[in-house]
């Protein structure tokens, strides 16, 4: 296994996968990206880290689509190809079930389903350690908290075998839920006698006590502010319509507070010993996910060559065009599969 | 290196100093051996040499300390860090991160140490500890002395000039601890690294400590010199050198190896042979277990065990690490499934009873007696045992009505007369010191009056003291007709205890019978008693003593 | 002075931007009945949503992180975190329905014993390491994140009127605590579905043709919550006022013992009174 990709590489083809989820309803696009992630599901599954999900996934996203279908058409009557219809005076079912409804919970669902499949992907795919690591400097008491716990569970999980097998000794029944007294608190109170030598072996190796300060309160306010700005962009982008404005906001917001965050982090001490190098793999890919970003740019802006995007079930129930320069981009989406198999190899 | 005027320190909320007026100077390149009865104070002062007393602890601190040049009162625990290595007792609470390699480097990279450092001196840290096979392994997958290793290499990654290591073996089998103190021995003597140890097992370290510090509970204060010097004053020494100090050797040896020629130049008796002991009759048969098999998954643990206990007597399960001693613990109670062969107590076989059930049989105090230990006070803790007997009732909730029950509070009392713990009563039992925590862990197993009683390594991290308090416990017990079974590794503790002795290796019995003679066969469990007179068949100091002047 | 006020003020505006966030398809079919039908806007909605909270929580997690994060509280909040984390792992006797998850004993008692800001930190790391651990990364995380926050930030609230009620170690203080509980345990699942609703029901462009109106939306939600999560929802407010009311007691007695431990300081005594080598 010596192909592997970039954490950040991954971080990007998430990032892409995410806007071309949200970029469109056209079920054959949208087909095409869940066909991508399913190819990378299943042949990342055999290098996946954790446990596998109880339910299978497959399973999930069927239920899921079923659901979503199902509760569209009933509660949404909207549209113009009536399958039946029951009378208005009834509540909440009254009405007319619409073809169009049925068909817009569809892609509801199979929105949802490729979130779920891109995140599960990602976040199986990478090893918690480096899933720490993702997490910026800034949060540096954060990541510690959560490589503390990380290391943590499987003495817990052991500390809790032997206390169960030792009350069970003693006598003791797990009959009613009072039966699981001695079993929480020796959990509990040992839980925290090792919380406090742990800190006493944190302090001792020169862990620093506190983090820098409750920071500079101008570095503060310039993050409230920036979220105050996204705030304001989103709410006058989708309410007075005021798109560019309200983006422009948003932008500048996000500028405000990611730059105040990273300025902050900067401020904190640390190197870090691991480095991950980069491959010919990671370029291909980010490659990929890089065409595919000017591709559904350019859609969005109009450009002519390609079919635009935008579909919607409502509010007669058509096909959706199909354009194959858009779908051959999206099959980028692949590329990590493709790499990583031929790791493999 | 290290310089102490003068310091009392107290608790927060405590009544008594844990330190008090203690003056110790202790010179670089020095190897010194902090011992003392538990509660003494000598994690106190370790953790004075770092400032995480009182910086950590909070409390009240006076007098002057100065290590490596610095105060570590005004410094406080982050900069000494750079000058003190401090590895602490338990191996499972000292880690971050959850593998070798980020562990050690945790702290470096929180001092922001340029890459190319951090590398060489994890490399060298890992060399020093001896981990570099172990590297990339994840920290839950090891041994506890391997995780002090861990520990161990994270603090010298810093390159400190002083290391202060509280208890580091405490929680080990032998061999990992002699491993531990191995490393400990080259890293002084080839790094001239100075430093400071508590431990208990004096016997494995006495010979490489260039400096003995006694702490005393009383007030007396601290006894500080060349080992030689200093056990002459105090009481707590191993066997060789109780022998020695009541035979009057001199210069007092302090290892098998140094008395050896005073034991060649004495003529020991030979014993008139015994007047064959009333042949004891063997009581009834308590245990016995008959060619059992476990295996986990396709591991086998025990292959083919038999083995025969009476009742009334005391034996001792010994054997190196992973030989199969807990498994076979574990399949008595009925925790591990017997896979062949049967397993009868008392004429009844155990394997369609379950533990709930056993356990009115069969004590059981496993290794941590933290697990147990849940009640407010350790009154409570009887009282739910022996609720927890009676049928068809809610523990909890009939608790109370219990206290009323005046015959269950004076069973549970009495049990604590009979432990030494009666003071304790209403006490906390996890503020309470690790030999009294284990004998309250004890104390509402035996309350049951289980006709058998089955203990894992209860010695471990227990103080000479609390090892004689509970030995003498449980020789009350088995005069009472309790049958004992104990798993250890504690030789000294089996020679002046057991009745019987077994030895396991590899999951098939090796040997059993007698201690004498078991012992005497075994090359690595043999009491220095039987290393120094190996035909004279004595396993005490006492009987070495008592075959010189036999008594009357 | 004014820094007193600021942590408060910042705390208040990241929760607010948090509930705007989360209720926004109460709120967009008013938006969009007066404005423009917007073309290009689909799917994109809720992950806008999902970032935008997500910001909200940045700003509050490092807000309460440089108040409260000493060593002590670190190792603290680890090792309660793996308890809770490892709370999932364990095989359980009992039978335990549908929505149970015994994640928020822990997060409301500690919120309760130790202040908001731990109980806020306990709840967002709590989910965090869960996720982290099972492979549950994904967009529905910081909702999640912030409203376990909110639980054990609102258990800290109880304090000052059990304390005026003078409740403190007496059994009426265990039932508001299963009571509040309990209260949670239903809430919690309102706000989750809240976030997966525009998925299932997506409200984007259904509405605006219609105008449909803020009541009908709720209907829509009620609607969707009772299809598809009040069994859920119950199962959980009961197991938390079983598990605050069966155990609440020796467990808040524990973290009340520790309290203290954790919070030693060493204070510099005044100036040096011992006179040292002084010429007598």
């Amino acid at each position: 296994m010596n192909t592997r990709l970039h954490t950040w590489t991954w971080v990007a083809w998430l990032i892409v996968t995410l806007i071309a989820l949200s970029a469109t309803r056209n079920l054959f696009y949208l087909t095409l990206i869940l066909f991508c992630l399913l190819v990378n599901y299943f042949i990342l599954e055999a290098s996946f880290q954790k446990g596998a999900y109880p339910l299978s996934l497959l399973r999930f996203g069927l239920m899921i689509c079923g659901f979503s279908t199902v509760f569209n058409l009933l509660t949404s009557h909207n549209g113009a190809t009536v399958i039946f219809s029951l009378p208005q005076a009834w509540p909440l079912i009254g009405g007319s079930y619409t073809l169009e409804a049925a068909v817009y919970g569809l892609t509801n669902g199979l929105v949802l389903f490729g979130i779920l499949l891109v995140f599960t992907i990602f976040s199986q795919v990478l090893p918690v350690r480096r899933l720490i690591r993702l997490v910026p400097r800034v949060f540096f008491p954060v990541a510690v908290v959560t490589s503390i716990a990380v290391t943590f569970v499987p003495t817990t999980i052991r500390q809790f075998h032997q206390i169960k097998e030792a009350q069970l000794i003693r006598g003791q029944r797990l009959k009613s839920l009072g039966d699981w007294l001695p079993l929480i608190v020796p959990l509990l109170v040992g839980g925290l006698e090792r919380a406090l030598q742990l800190s006493e072996a944190m302090t001792s190796r020169g862990f620093a006590s506190s983090s820098p300060a409750p920071g500079k309160q101008s570095s503060r306010l310039v993050m409230v502010s920036g979220l105050l700005l996204v705030t304001a962009g989103w709410i006058l982008g989708s309410w007075s319509g005021k798109e560019s404005l309200g983006l422009g906001l948003i932008f500048s917001g996000l500028l405000l507070l990611l730059g105040a965050l990273w300025w902050m982090g900067r401020q904190i001490p640390h190197t870090n010993y691991t480095r991950e190098v980069w491959q010919a793999g990671d370029g291909i890919v980010l490659l990929g996910s890089g065409v595919l970003v000017f591709v559904l740019l350019s859609s969005f802006a109009g450009l002519t060559i390609l079919g635009s995007l935008y579909y919607s079930a409502y509010p007669v129930l058509q096909w959706p065009d199909f354009d194959p320069w858009i779908g051959s981009a999206l099959l980028a989406l692949c590329f990590p599969a493709y790499i990583m198999s031929l790791g493999k190899k | 290196m290290i310089s102490l005027r003068d310091v009392t320190f107290t608790y927060p909320g405590a009544a008594r100093p844990a330190l008090k007026s203690v003056n110790l100077e202790i010179a670089s390149g020095c190897f010194g051996l902090v011992t003392g009865p538990s509660g003494s104070g000598k994690s106190t002062l370790l953790r004075c040499l770092n400032g995480l007393v009182p910086h950590f602890s909070g409390g009240i601190l006076s007098g002057s300390i100065c290590v490596a040049g610095l105060n570590p009162v005004q410094a406080s625990p982050q900069i000494m860090s750079r000058q003190v290595g401090f590895v602490f007792q338990d191996p499972e609470t000292q880690f971050v991160v959850d593998r070798v390699e980020d562990e050690v480097v945790f702290a470096m990279e929180n001092l922001a140490f340029p890459p190319q450092e951090i590398q060489a001196r994890l490399d060298n840290a890992l060399d020093l500890a001896g981990l570099n096979a172990l590297r990339n392994r994840r920290l839950e997958t090891l041994s506890g002395g391997e995780r002090q290793r861990v520990a161990l290499a994270a603090v010298l990654a810093l390159k400190p000039g002083l290391l202060v290591l509280d208890e580091p073996t405490s929680q080990l089998d032998p061999e990992a601890a002699e491993g531990i103190l191995q490393t400990l021995v080259r890293l002084n003597k080839n790094l001239g690294l100075t430093i400071l140890l508590a431990e208990h097992r004096l016997e494995r370290v006495l010979p490489f400590v260039n400096s003995l510090i006694y702490l005393n509970t009383d007030e007396s204060g601290l006894i500080v010199g060349e080992p030689r010097q200093v056990l002459s004053h105090i009481d707590v020494a191993s066997p060789v050198i109780a022998l020695a100090k009541q035979l009057a050797w001199r210069p007092l040896p302090l290892t098998v190896q140094e008395a050896k020629p005073f034991a060649a130049s004495m003529h020991l008796p030979v014993p008139e042979p015994v007047e064959v002991e009333h042949q004891e009759q063997p009581g009834e048969i308590a245990l016995q277990i008959a060619d059992i098999h476990v295996s986990y998954e396709s591991y086998p643990a025990l292959k083919g065990v038999s083995l025969t206990v009476h009742a009334g007597e005391i034996l001792a399960l010994m054997g190196s690490n992973g030989a199969g001693k807990t498994t076979l613990l574990r399949s008595l109670v009925g925790l591990v499934r017997v896979n062949e062969g049967s397993i009868q107590l008392f004429g009844q076989p155990t394997q369609n009873m379950d533990p709930a059930n056993l356990s009115e049989l069969i004590g059981y105090l496993p290794q941590d007696p933290n697990s147990l230990l849940f009640a407010e006070t350790v009154q409570e803790e009887l009282l739910f045992t022996l609720h927890a007997r009676q049928p068809h009732s809610r523990p909890m909730k009939k608790v109370r009505a219990v206290e009323l029950e005046s015959e269950a509070v004076a069973q549970s009392t009495q049990m604590l007369v009979q432990m030494g713990l009666a003071d304790l009563a209403a006490a906390y039992p996890r503020d309470l010191s690790v030999g009294q925590r284990e004998r309250v862990a004890l104390a509402p197993i035996m309350v049951a009056r289980p006709r058998i009683l089955l203990l894992d390594e209860p010695t471990r991290g227990l103080d000479t003291a609390a090892k004689d308090q509970l030995a003498q416990i449980l020789r009350t017990w088995r005069d009472e007709g309790h049958t004992i079974i104990l798993v250890t590794h504690d030789v000294e503790l089996v020679a002046r205890l057991v009745d019987r002795v077994a030895i396991l290796e590899a999951g098939s019995l090796v040997a059993a019978g007698n201690p004498a003679e078991v012992l005497s066969t075994s090359p690595v469990f043999k009491p220095q008693m039987l290393q120094l007179f190996p035909e004279a068949g004595c396993l005490t100091p006492q009987e070495i003593v008592d075959r010189l002047n036999p008594p009357g | 002075m004014k820094n007193r006020w600021l942590s408060p003020i910042i705390y208040l505006i990241c929760s607010l931007v948090g509930v705007v966030s989360l209720l926004y398809p109460f709120v967009l079919p008013q938006f969009n009945a007066t404005g423009q039908p917007g073309q290009q806007r689909s799917a994109d909605m809720p992950l806008m949503l999902t970032l935008l909270l997500g910001l909200a929580l940045l700003v509050l997690v490092y807000e309460v992180q440089g108040q409260a994060m000493s060593t002590k509280i670190i190792a603290l909040l680890g090792v309660l975190v793996a308890i809770n984390a490892a709370l999932r792992f364990f095989d359980v006797a009992i039978p335990i329905p549908g929505g149970f998850s015994p994640i928020f004993f822990l997060i409301i008692l500690t919120g309760y014993v130790y202040g908001a800001r731990f109980g806020f930190l306990m709840g967002v790391m709590t989910l965090v390491v869960s996720a982290i651990l099972t492979g549950g990364v994904g967009p529905w995380l910081p909702s999640q994140m912030f409203t376990a926050g909110w639980v054990g930030m609102s258990a800290a609230l109880l304090r000052p009127s059990m304390r005026n009620l003078s409740l403190e170690g007496r059994s009426g203080e265990v039932w508001i605590l299963a009571g509040f509980s309990a209260v949670w345990g239903i809430l919690f699942g309102i706000i989750m579905n809240l976030w997966t609703w525009p998925f299932i029901a997506g409200p984007a462009d259904q509405y605006w043709s219609q105008g449909i109106g803020m009541l009908e939306t709720f209907q829509r939600y009620a609607t969707y919550y009772l299809a598809t999560s009040l069994v859920w929802d119950i199962a959980r407010a009961a197991g938390n006022f079983l598990l605050i009311f069966g155990f609440g007691v020796p467990a808040l007695r524990a973290l009340r013992r520790f309290q203290r431990r954790f919070t030693f300081t060493y204070s510099q005594p005044p100036a040096p009174v011992v006179p040292e080598n002084l010429p007598g």
